[in-house]
């Protein structure tokens, strides 16, 4: 045995950060291609779009201009193909007029061949301009950026996309973290093979990003998921003074369940972006491990985690889901079973113990009870698969996809409150509302 | 929290400038500091290819600066003697740009805009996109502002920290003033002012709907600051209905009378005035009742009361002299 007499060390801490906010314009192509491909680089850098300007952009010069001064961008990103350079030329000099006597200047960073790289690099001047070969260049760059120089800074993004790769890996399936917190929402999907895609939005979270949600996603969108009824006017409120306060848990059901209505809408728009960027969605939805992290996997209950995903994310087929709060361990919380069925149909339902038959009505949303931790196989109504059961056991969810919800209070009320109480996510004295 | 300190407000120019206040000049809060024009679309002229020169060579042969206004027809640039090549512009407008290539932008020009200073001070920096001003003042802090900065006298609407700002004692007697509306002002109040010409409401609240109401859906809870045509809000504690604590009304109130500005885009008031707020027993303001409407709640003695240093403050001042903007001062003399 060797016993240290030296003096104590310090343990080498790392700080868990979002980094600093790098605001990023992306100028593109006229091609869709050239569309998702700059969007891509921007979701998966965790930087923020301040500004998308296209070549063939309907703006006028002295307009896409003034665009980008008032954006202020740190770092402009450029993509095109050969027919899209005099456009984008042009986009350099509105760039030029705009932003020249920002302090400190754009870079401008251009995912183009180097022949396009030399004409660009003129007209960009005097701002540096450089050229890279790859995405991953440019995001691992963009990256950098955010970390200020400050190599103690594990970024956050970084470390979901460690997780979901962990994930798939241990599992060796396709494996889906879905991250939210005060700021930002993240989908990371991952692959066994150890690619991965990865959608960080910001700003939109929670807390300092939650009027961002409602401005995307409307005030009517959030409020639709709330089981009580609540004016505009008050609930604007709420979520206008939720930028201000200072981070921690939600304490009250009436938060939570705000909290929870939020994270359903962040989760959704960071899946239109992931879709809009090209990322492959489907796979997100179909993937049969998910993660969930953020403030999201710290809400109280695991029936509120589990619902706010299913209604956030709307998977399609048979899902494993855990929850990794920040401050505790992973836990395996249930599994989730989408059928979309147009008549009643019924499930196979297989473990060690036997088998099961369990009868889907279009519509049910309900959980099945069974230990905490076996080995499920289901089989029927055009789903198939298997995962393990968790502390809640396996969510069969007939709802359809897309979920519609309806308009009218009087119908929506009383069947979001039944959703909500399928999973015990809300309490049985509503008083703390 | 009150502070008097030196403070640094920067105020962005539209693109279009035409002068602008140099560095080290001392301005104060109403002044204008930058001044140009507002651009539609821009007409592309070829410039060094008609020429025949090198793009690096067009300037030496440019006989109009950059940023200045031209007419139709009006020669821009101009080679050779016995077989001349010119530019001449197309439209009336701005020569706006000109690009790597050596070509040239002309925008018509559609409006003029001004940019006043939001601080007494010092510029500190001068470029075609921000002028920034030093200077020190009184200075509070706020959660978010919305719409333009605003200059005017600081008044006081409401009779005590936790009352509203009713939109009845809003009249067009307060033209030009920035009021203080309590603990919440509505959205009725907020355009009821604008059309009164209130320079600017500053209040502990304001509800996010009645923000949405008057600036868009688009609004967030990080404010807009904006250079069009609309109200200037200033909310110093959050949203909804919050009543101002007494260190941050009684100085609002021992301050009245004094020119003040809210500048937008850091969300914050600044008042000049030499009185000293900053201590326990600071003035609480005397406030006569004489009747219904805004002039009822007037400080009966905003002066005594407030300017103990004795220096009576003077108004928002409305014009001053510029210097020419860095693109027009070289080549003055060159002009077509």
């Amino acid at each position: 045995m060797t016993v240290s007499t030296g003096t104590s060390a310090p343990v080498e801490q790392t700080r868990i950060a979002l980094g600093r906010s790098l605001r990023v314009a992306l100028l593109h192509g006229r091609e869709a291609t050239s569309r998702r491909a700059v969007a891509h680089l921007a979701l998966a850098s965790g930087a923020e779009i301040v500004a998308r300007v296209r070549a063939t952009d309907r703006r006028s010069f002295v307009e896409a201009a003034q665009a980008l001064r008032d954006a202020k961008p740190d770092v402009v990103v450029i993509q095109g193909g050969l027919k899209d350079e005099a456009a984008l030329a042009e986009l350099l000099e509105a760039l030029r007029l705009g932003c020249g006597a920002q302090r400190p200047m754009p870079r401008v960073f251009g995912l183009v061949d180097t022949p396009m790289a030399r004409v660009l690099r003129l007209h960009a001047s005097p701002f540096e301009f450089e050229r890279f070969a790859a995405a991953p260049e440019i995001v691992a760059t963009l990256r950098d950026l955010r970390r200020a120089g400050n190599g103690d800074i594990e970024l956050r993004d970084a470390l979901i996309e460690d997780a979901a790769r962990a994930l798939a890996t241990t599992n060796a399936t396709t494996a889906l973290a879905v991250d939210v917190t005060e700021r930002s929402t993240s989908l990371v999907l991952a692959r066994p093979d150890g690619r991965i895609e990865a959608a960080h939005l910001v700003p939109l979270g929670l807390g300092m990003g939650a009027d961002h949600v409602v401005v995307r996603a409307s005030l009517d969108n959030v409020r639709r998921w709330l089981p009580w009824p609540i004016d505009a006017p008050a609930l604007l409120e709420r979520v206008f003074n939720r930028t201000r306060q200072s981070e921690g848990p939600a304490t009250t059901e009436a938060a939570v369940l705000l909290e929870m209505a939020l994270a359903r809408e962040a989760i959704a728009h960071a899946l239109r972006d992931a879709a809009d960027a090209g990322l492959d969605v489907a796979a997100m939805r179909s993937a049969p491990s998910i993660l969930v992290t953020g403030r999201v996997a710290s809400f109280p209950k695991a029936g509120q985690s589990l619902l706010v995903l299913v209604d956030g994310l709307e998977p399609s087929a048979v899902s494993t889901v855990f929850r990794e709060p920040d401050k505790g361990h992973a836990e395996r919380i249930g599994m989730v079973v989408s059928v979309v069925a147009r008549r009643p149909a019924k499930i196979q339902i297989v473990r060690a113990s036997g088998r099961s038959a369990a009868r889907v009505v279009p519509g049910s949303f309900g959980l099945v009870t069974m230990g905490a931790d076996v080995e499920v196989a289901v089989d029927g109504a055009g789903v198939r698969g298997h995962g393990r059961s968790g502390e809640l056991g396996v969510l069969i969810d007939a709802r359809g996809r897309p979920l519609v919800l309806p308009e009218r209070d009087g119908e929506r009320i009383p069947a979001v409150a039944q959703w909500h109480a399928a999973l015990q996510a809300t309490a049985e004295d509503r008083s703390s509302k | 929290m009150w502070r008097r300190e030196r403070w640094s407000a920067d105020h962005s120019l539209p693109i279009g400038v035409t002068t602008r206040a140099a560095v080290g000049d001392h301005v104060r809060a109403g002044d204008i500091i930058g001044a140009g024009a507002t651009l539609a679309g821009a007409l592309r002229v070829p410039g060094a290819r008609r020429l025949g020169l090198a793009p690096t060579d067009f300037d030496r042969e440019l006989r109009v600066p950059v940023g200045s206004d031209v007419v139709a027809g009006a020669l821009l640039a101009r080679v050779g003697r016995r077989f001349p090549r010119s530019v001449t512009a197309p439209t009336d407008g701005r020569l706006l740009h000109i690009t790597v290539d050596g070509d040239l932008y002309i925008a018509p020009i559609v409006d003029r805009w001004k940019v006043r200073a939001t601080l007494d001070g010092v510029v500190a920096r001068s470029d075609d996109a921000v002028v920034e001003v030093e200077g020190e003042a009184w200075c509070l802090q706020g959660a978010a502002a919305f719409g333009p900065d605003a200059i005017g006298e600081l008044m006081l609407g409401v009779d005590g920290p936790g009352a509203d700002l009713a939109a009845s004692r809003i009249d067009v007697r307060l033209g030009g003033r920035i009021i203080v509306g309590g603990a919440q002002i509505s959205a009725e109040v907020i355009t009821r002012a604008h059309a009164c010409g209130v320079a600017g409401l500053v209040a502990g609240g304001v509800p996010p709907a009645g923000l949405r109401v008057v600036y868009g859906d688009s609004v967030t809870a990080a404010g807009s600051p904006s250079r069009d045509d609309r109200p200037t809000v200033l909310c110093l504690m959050g949203f909804g209905s919050a009543a101002l604590p007494r260190a941050v009304f009684e100085p609002l109130a021992a301050l009245g009378g004094a020119r003040a500005a809210i500048h937008t885009r850091s969300a914050r008031l600044f008042v000049f005035s030499s009185a000293e707020i900053g201590r326990a027993e600071a003035p609480s303001p005397d406030v006569v009742l004489t009747g219904e409407g805004p002039a009822a709640y007037v400080p009966a003695r905003p002066h005594a009361d407030v300017d103990q240093g004795g220096a009576r403050e003077e108004p928002a001042q409305s014009d001053e002299e510029l210097s020419p903007s860095a693109s027009d001062r070289g080549a003055r003399g060159r002009g077509p």
